[in-house]
């Protein structure tokens, strides 16, 4: 049986969880302010002192590895690290966007994790149930709205959208995608930390870790030269 | 008492509006300061403009007593950005040591510029291309020939957003 501890705060939402092969054992998820420096590490302490347990009796922790909040990821992967150092286990850092899709367990259609990258722009991928996996679509971007409109045009299906994008860009993408696009419910739309946990025992098991030492989440951001072109010729900076 | 020098409308189209403030002491700068910060809502970004000791700490202590923020504010030449908790957050930048705008995506400005709270942001004529073009411009000038403490502090807003602020400055001024 493999027990993991889990973070996510690459978004609005502070979510903690430990969770094993069968089940969750605990999770407490806040999507009120952006306050995790803060309550982050109670979070932990509570779900762990409810479960009976400490920071040694989880097998690895397991944070968010981006893209998303610049600060709530390096808020995440600091304390994870330091987790990871003081309790000597290992870090399995998840991809934000996988953990999103994987809200959506077996859909049908196409999943597309969109988180607002600010200035009109998106973080996302596009995936697929193939069987018993996610499969990707479209690689990690940080591309705009309509860039990414333009490419999920060109499924011909029903797209699931979720992610804290929707709540900036819901109208457009109607306007956009008409009735093809649907809508997690609130239940499913934001990160869990239970998600991250799932994708991490799967790690575990494959004996898939990252180096605690030198983990850095990745941030996605647009290239630079693209940057200038938007501030050029959109007037979007 | 800080005076109220004079209000232009530029341009209508543009929503532009600029206000001068004569003030003879840090306290006049203050009480401007303060004003402005009473009147701040979520989102704005309020760019802070002078040369060393032209006094825009000082209103920048103003800005968020405005906000209702109690703790001592000191300039963030160091650690770039301090965060204060008052009626709604408040960012308090200084770009001085900033050598190239990619160094403030790094540190996730945009999570700030389009956050939940006022963005003030000390030296922003350092990293202009990357605020917002819809802003609150500040700029203090010193004249000597006036006087050791004598400042113009000159106001400036762009964006249909600000339009309410300099008739909101005005209503406080009266007040006072």
């Amino acid at each position: 049986m493999t027990k993991v501890l889990a973070l996510d705060t690459s978004s609005a939402v502070a979510s903690v969880a430990v969770v094993d092969n069968t089940k969750i054992l605990g999770e407490i998820t806040y999507n009120y302010k952006r306050q995790h420096s803060t309550i982050l590490i109670p979070m932990i302490d509570r779900i762990l002192s409810f479960l009976d347990i400490t920071v040694k009796d989880v097998d690895c922790i397991a944070c968010s590895s981006g893209p998303g909040s610049f600060t709530g990821l390096r808020i995440g992967a600091a304390t994870a690290k330091g987790l990871c150092h003081g309790a000597d286990k290992p870090l399995i850092g998840i991809p934000t966007l996988d953990s999103l899709a994987f809200n959506m367990a077996y859909a049908n259609g196409i999943i597309c994790p969109i988180i607002d990258a600010l200035r009109g722009n998106v973080y996302t991928a596009v995936y697929r149930w193939e069987k018993d996996w996610l499969k990707k679509q479209e690689d990690y971007m940080a591309i705009s709205l309509e860039d990414l409109m333009a490419k999920l045009k060109l499924y011909d299906e029903d797209v699931i959208l979720l992610g804290d994008g929707i709540f900036a860009y819901r109208e457009k993408i109607v306007e956009m995608l008409g009735s093809r696009a649907k809508f997690a419910p609130v239940s499913m739309n934001m990160g869990r930390a239970s998600s991250i946990a799932a994708l991490a025992i799967k790690r575990y098991e494959k004996g898939s870790f990252d180096d605690y030492m030198s983990f850095v989440p990745f941030y996605l951001r647009k290239p630079q030269a693209e940057r200038e072109y938007d501030k050029a010729h959109r007037g979007l900076v | 008492m800080p005076v109220l020098l004079s209000i232009w409308n530029l341009s209508i189209r543009k929503a532009v509006m600029i206000m001068e403030f004569l003030s003879n002491s840090p306290e006049d700068t203050e009480d401007i300061g303060r004003i402005l910060g009473s009147i701040a809502q979520r989102g704005y970004i309020v760019c802070l403009e002078g040369e060393l000791g032209a006094g825009k700490t000082q209103f920048a202590k103003g800005f968020a007593k405005g906000l209702g923020i109690n703790e001592h504010i000191t300039s963030p030449t160091f650690t770039i950005i301090n965060e204060y908790n008052g009626r709604i957050p408040l960012y308090h930048f200084d770009a001085y040591r900033i050598n190239d705008v990619e160094e403030m995506y790094e540190i996730g400005c945009d999570e700030y510029f389009f956050g939940e709270g006022v963005c003030l942001i000390e030296w922003a004529n350092l990293i202009e291309d990357i605020i917002p073009k819809e802003n609150i411009k500040i700029s203090i000038s010193k004249d000597m020939e006036q006087g050791v403490y004598f400042r113009k502090i000159t106001l400036e807003t762009s964006g249909e957003k600000y339009e309410p602020v300099c008739r909101k400055i005005i209503e406080k001024w009266d007040i006072a």
